[in-house]
């Protein structure tokens, strides 16, 4: 299916982006920051009132991506109609310039499990995955990216190791891939994968974004460590690493710096976001060189 | 093989009710199965935060552990049905009323009620004013078959204690006005709405809270009217009308409705 373009806004660009909050919303207005684009959480902006007049005023001067986290693409039982209505009304009034949701799942018997939980990596996951990403992008009429998880737990009958997966995703239905590089780091390190032979395995060509986070390092009472994806600090040099050679097998991508937990000042995520730019302006040059070679 | 749905069954029983054996039997070899933990951690974790964010003064009043530990019983007795959580937590108020730890704080239910109000003024939906032109020029014998949408952030509370008063007073961090608060001083009628400035919780007096309620409820201006006692009727309509706490009319049969053309002069 290669379902044709919806009205858009603005366009996203090939630079660094930060994820807006609420915390944020009148610094933003106030200081007009110099940032290429920003993205929201798509269910923070489901009703009417304060924030969504916020959103409205910030899109006249900034591109803006809606990122989904409810919609549960893995649910063995459909998606929830309602819920996809109001993502696709948020999307009518935004005309975001990307739309994404995740590859996980949160809602069973008529439960919303808030978190993004790990699906088994099958052969039916997969299937139902890709149905799901079709009917989001038949009703949205747009192209959507998928998000590689983080995760702490793997399912003993898992058969498709998890970039294969999110590539059968985007061969099958169309859709693009937001290549999360510190969701890759912390399921890398958690599960024993090597991370950059998880990166060079995605294909280039359907990435449309990628994001960049902190996550905490947790000594378990076993002896051994897990890392957990809470958006709660700067990114860690490993990371940066990894995204240095994410730009080099993808080229420049529309790139996020997401904060959650403990928000910082708005500067703090400018800071991260110049980081990911130069190193994006390091990567155009490097590229420009070999082809010049 | 469990199919999908077996597996997703099996951990909505892990992470809401605590009961880990089907779904530990799915985790692959030499994980541990107290990593469901992490993912339940997240889950209550996020959802208390959405409580406390719909409920910041039932949290002040009885202190973050107390509020936490209700939290945690909510959760796991209501867990939300959908992933639009500005939504989440309308049963709070009477999970906290039968919540044993708290029936020494009667109003506690009520104050709940208020902030679940204020959570659903400040959530609706945009919505236009109603069309004065076009509601002038109904003809005057149609007038009193009337009915009115309410704006969808419009609410009205009735409440046991002075729980505006109380909330108010809590915001504000007065603790003066709150020890100085005689909390039998009898029921209180709101109206909460949504301003350009913000959320406004206004005292109203119970026949002009009655009058209000019995419109927003669609009841037709001529039944609404003739309930109305003790009240400026016209004038009150007239202030409704001015701040757009209706968003459309409807008309249903005929009879005259002086009080219509009186609000519209």
């Amino acid at each position: 299916m290669s379902p044709r373009a919806a009205k858009q806004g603005s366009l996203i660009p090939a630079k660094a982006g930060i994820g807006l909050r609420f915390q944020h919303h009148q610094a933003v207005i106030d200081t007009k920051p110099r940032v290429a684009w920003m993205e929201v959480h798509t269910e923070n902006y489901m009703g009417g009132g304060t924030p969504l007049r916020y959103l409205e005023a910030i899109r006249r001067d900034v591109p803006i991506s809606l990122h989904g986290v409810g919609l549960s693409l893995g649910s063995a039982e459909g998606l929830d109609q309602a819920h996809l209505e109001r993502v696709r009304q948020v999307a009518e009034r935004i005309e975001p310039g990307l739309v994404s949701e995740h590859i996980a799942w949160s809602v069973v018997g008529g439960t919303y499990l808030a978190d993004l939980l790990p699906l088994p990596m099958t052969e039916e996951a997969l299937a139902i995955v890709c149905r799901h990403v079709d009917q989001m992008q038949s009703c949205l009429k747009r192209r959507i990216l998928v998000e590689n998880p983080s995760t702490y737990l793997a399912f003993r009958h898992s058969t498709i190791p998890e970039w294969e997966f999110i590539t059968a995703v985007a061969e099958r239905t169309g859709c693009g891939i937001l290549c999360d590089v510190n969701n890759i780091f912390v399921s890398a390190r958690n599960h024993g994968w090597d991370a950059s032979a998880y990166l060079a395995a995605l294909p280039p060509a359907a990435i449309g974004e990628i994001h960049l986070a902190g996550h905490a390092v947790r000594p378990l009472p076993d002896g051994t460590i897990l890392r957990i994806d809470d958006h709660g600090s700067r990114v860690i040099e490993e990371v940066w690493t990894l995204y240095r050679q994410a730009l080099a097998r993808f080229g420049p991508v529309p790139t996020l710096i997401e904060w959650d937990n403990d928000i910082p000042p708005l500067g703090v995520l400018l800071e991260e976001a110049a980081r990911a730019g130069a190193l994006m302006t390091d990567a155009k040059r490097e590229t420009t060189h070999a082809d010049a070679a | 093989m469990p199919t999908l749905l077996e597996l997703q069954q099996a951990m909505r029983r892990s992470l809401v009710l605590h009961d880990n054996e089907a779904a530990s039997a799915l985790v692959a070899d030499g994980i541990p199965p107290d990593r469901l933990d992490i993912y339940r951690n997240t889950i209550v974790t996020g959802l208390t935060k959405a409580l406390r964010l719909s409920f910041p003064v039932v949290q002040r009043l009885v202190g973050t552990d107390f509020f936490n530990g209700a939290a945690e019983r909510f959760i796991a007795a209501h867990p939300p049905r959908e992933a639009y959580l500005d939504r989440y937590g309308g049963e709070f108020p009477e999970f906290l009323r039968d919540f044993p730890p708290a029936t020494s704080l009667a109003y506690l239910a009520d104050v709940a009620r208020l902030e679940w109000a204020i959570n659903g003024a400040l959530h609706a939906p945009d919505a236009g004013p109603l069309d004065l032109a076009a509601l002038a020029a109904v003809d005057s014998e149609d007038q009193s078959h009337i009915s009115f949408v309410a704006h969808p952030a419009v609410r009205l509370l009735r409440a046991d204690y002075p729980v505006d008063r109380m909330w108010r007073a809590v915001l504000a961090g007065d603790d003066e006005a709150l020890t100085s608060l005689d909390i039998n001083a009898g029921p209180v009628h709101l109206l909460v709405e949504r301003r350009a400035t913000g959320i406004e919780v206004v005292p109203l007096d119970a026949p002009a809270w009655r009058f209000l309620a019995d419109l927003c409820a669609g009841r037709s201006l001529q039944s609404a009217l003739d309930r109305a006692v003790g009240l400026d009727a016209p004038a009150v309509l007239a202030e409704h009308l001015a701040t757009g706490r209706f968003t459309a009319f409807v008309l249903a049969a005929s009879e005259p409705a002086p009080a219509l053309r009186a609000a519209l002069a």
